[in-house]
């Protein structure tokens, strides 16, 4: 047997193949799918936050989402709470499920998998791209979880409204995988990721104008006479504050701010986070 | 064969430092094809910081290294299509059951699948796997998980097979058994084994032999001509009596040294040990040649036993830096 003979029937497709690219994608994808539907623990966070946040929270909250403005009392927003809390508590659960499907790449450090990875001819930008895939793809799912108690918030579901939902779901998705990663590329440790996430994802839920609203019937000037200048700061900087705005838009046609800024603050965080978390992946 | 004239592996001095630490110092050598190479040294040798080079994952300062005439350096994702590698801490998913984790690296390396499948149902036969097919690996034994690394290093179709200490932590019977899966392994394809190893004698059945030592090859030959050039092959004699014991002490001056009844006497080969039988033949009562082992090779060329070392202060620094430095504290 010759050299040559060995190689044509022993060497696998050489690497820059579109085929095997999708081959590879597709299987990184698929572990980290496979690994969430196997871990309990994410389905029943991502089960009982929505539960908790629109039946505890929304309904215990519904009556007072009104304010008494010169003696006048009306609704702030023309929506009843639970439908003005109902896109958030997609995107919180969307938030958390994204940031802690990061907590994947620290396990794959930590117990080898990644150098399984490392030394096989997959290019890192698709191996980085299969990970944050697979980490949306279940996100998206955690997020859809939160649709099935639209009847409860009195949400209508029209399958415009969804498709629409869906893709600003992937997109907001997408962004915090990305940022998932580049928080667990910078910490390393699962105690020290909890920690972080934590102190990530809770501020940003809470100032994003996701369970109040700044009051659009009202000036600028007016609304920091109603809320401290601080806040109202945060809330304006917080990139997740469009992103909660976009998804109110696609689901109860509702905005507080220019509904184009949405979608182009979310295709910024998707495309910047993801250019970081591979800047980092090149080095690891 | 024509082919072995080509080397499937060519290191050629490659130098590697962590930080002041020469931990590989202008190695060179080459490994031909389908050939079974041991790299042998203790802790901190160097071997697992040639093999990282090798399987592309670590870039040398200087010198070169190609498996089968592709440069790893240069375009390490070729190259990767040629090697499979079972590293020294297991690199499973241990949340995936057999078939998928071997799946996942036959999809990762572009195997069609057809191929794939026929691939994965061979090697599980082989390692004797096909029964925990569908079983999540967190459940298997560690013996087992090193023979579906093994398996899993050869979905697709690597031509170098790189084994960096496959048999740490595994009892005496899984050891011997993966080598015997190696050596099938062997027999039906065209495989060249690169293995690192500080059991000396697994190295038995190597065909060359590398002894390596803080950075630097010190001996790279057969492990038979290893013991001939560096090995001693020892008598030991119990004499019938004390004065059988004397004389035969006294006709070895210099090679024999005595213990109670026990003689041992430093042999120069077959022809010194007849000629010691024929003349006191009648006065011996237990007699045994010990042949020259790898470990008094090693000992010979290092001055130092091999195993049961305490990790020095340099072991400690590469398993620090192998961790991943300060960012894991």
């Amino acid at each position: 047997m010759t050299d040559l003979g060995i190689g044509v029937n022993g060497g696998a497709a050489p690497p820059h193949r579109l085929a095997a690219q999708f081959g590879g994608l597709y299987a990184i994808w698929l572990r980290e799918v496979k690994r969430a539907i196997r871990d309990r623990g994410q389905f029943i966070g991502g089960v009982s936050r929505p539960l908790l946040w629109v039946l505890i929270l929304g309904i215990g909250l519904n009556p007072y989402f009104r304010g008494e403005i010169y003696g006048e009392v009306r609704f702030v927003v023309p929506y009843t709470y639970l439908q003005f809390i109902f896109p958030a508590v997609i995107a919180l659960n969307i938030m958390y499920t994204s940031v802690q499907s990061a907590v994947s790449t620290i396990w794959d450090r930590e117990f080898g998998f990644l150098r399984e990875i490392l030394v096989s001819p997959m290019p890192r930008f698709t191996i980085l791209l299969g990970k944050i895939l697979g980490g949306t793809t279940v996100a998206l799912f955690h997020g859809c979880l939160v649709l099935a108690l639209a009847s409860f918030a009195d949400v209508p579901i029209a399958p415009g409204d969804i498709a629409l939902g869906l893709g600003l779901m992937f997109l907001l998705a997408f962004g915090l995988t990305s940022l998932g990663v580049v928080i667990a590329n910078r910490v390393r440790s699962f105690e020290g990721f909890g920690v972080f996430s934590n102190a990530v994802i809770l501020p940003l839920y809470f100032t994003s104008s996701s369970i109040f609203p700044l009051d659009p019937s009202l000036t600028s000037a007016q609304t920091k006479v109603v809320y401290p200048e601080w806040l109202v700061i945060l809330v304006q900087w917080n990139p997740l504050t469009y992103a909660v705005d976009a998804l109110r838009g696609a689901f109860i046609h509702f905005h507080q701010f220019d509904p184009r800024l949405g979608p182009i603050v979310m295709v910024v965080m998707a495309v910047a986070f993801f250019l970081i978390a591979w800047r980092d992946f090149q080095k690891a | 064969m024509k082919s072995d004239a080509v080397p499937m592996v060519r290191i050629g001095g490659v130098t590697k430092r962590y930080g002041r630490t020469l931990a590989l110092d202008a190695v060179s050598f080459d490994v031909a094809a389908n050939e079974l190479f041991a790299l042998l040294g203790p802790n901190g040798a160097g071997k697992t910081t040639l093999l990282h080079i090798l399987c592309t994952i670590l870039k040398p300062d200087s010198g070169t290294a190609t498996i089968s005439g592709i440069d790893v350096v240069g375009r390490p994702l070729l190259a990767r299509q040629n090697l499979g590698v079972v590293f020294q801490e297991p690199s499973l998913d241990d949340r995936l059951t057999v078939y998928e984790n071997l799946n996942f690296h036959g999809l990762v390396y572009g195997v069609p699948a057809a191929r794939r499948k026929s691939r994965i149902d061979e090697l599980l036969a082989l390692v004797e796997l096909a029964d925990w097919r569908d079983s999540l690996v967190r459940t298997l034994s560690s013996g087992m998980k090193r023979r579906l690394e093994i398996a899993r290093a050869l979905v697709h179709e690597a031509r170098v097979l790189f084994l960096d200490e496959p048999t740490v932590g595994l009892d005496a019977q899984s050891r011997a058994r993966l080598w015997q899966h190696v050596r099938e392994l062997r027999k039906t394809r065209e495989l060249t084994v690169i293995v690192t190893t500080h059991y000396i004698e697994e190295m038995e059945g190597c065909d060359r032999v590398c002894i390596i030592d803080k950075g630097k090859i010190l001996a790279d030959d057969a492990p038979s001509t290893l013991k001939t050039a560096h090995g001693q092959q020892l008598v030991r004699i119990v004499a019938i009596d004390d004065a059988a014991a004397g004389e035969i002490v006294s006709a070895y001056p210099d090679l024999a040294v005595r213990k109670d009844a026990d003689i041992v006497i430093k042999s120069s080969g077959d022809a010194f040990v007849e000629a010691l039988l024929a003349r006191f033949a009648g006065r011996i009562r237990k007699f045994s040649v010990e042949e020259p082992s790898l470990e008094s090779v090693f000992l010979s060329l290092t001055g130092r036993e091999l195993r049961d070392q305490v990790a020095g202060a340099r072991e400690r620094t590469f398993q620090f830096g192998k961790r991943g430095g300060e960012h894991t504290r």
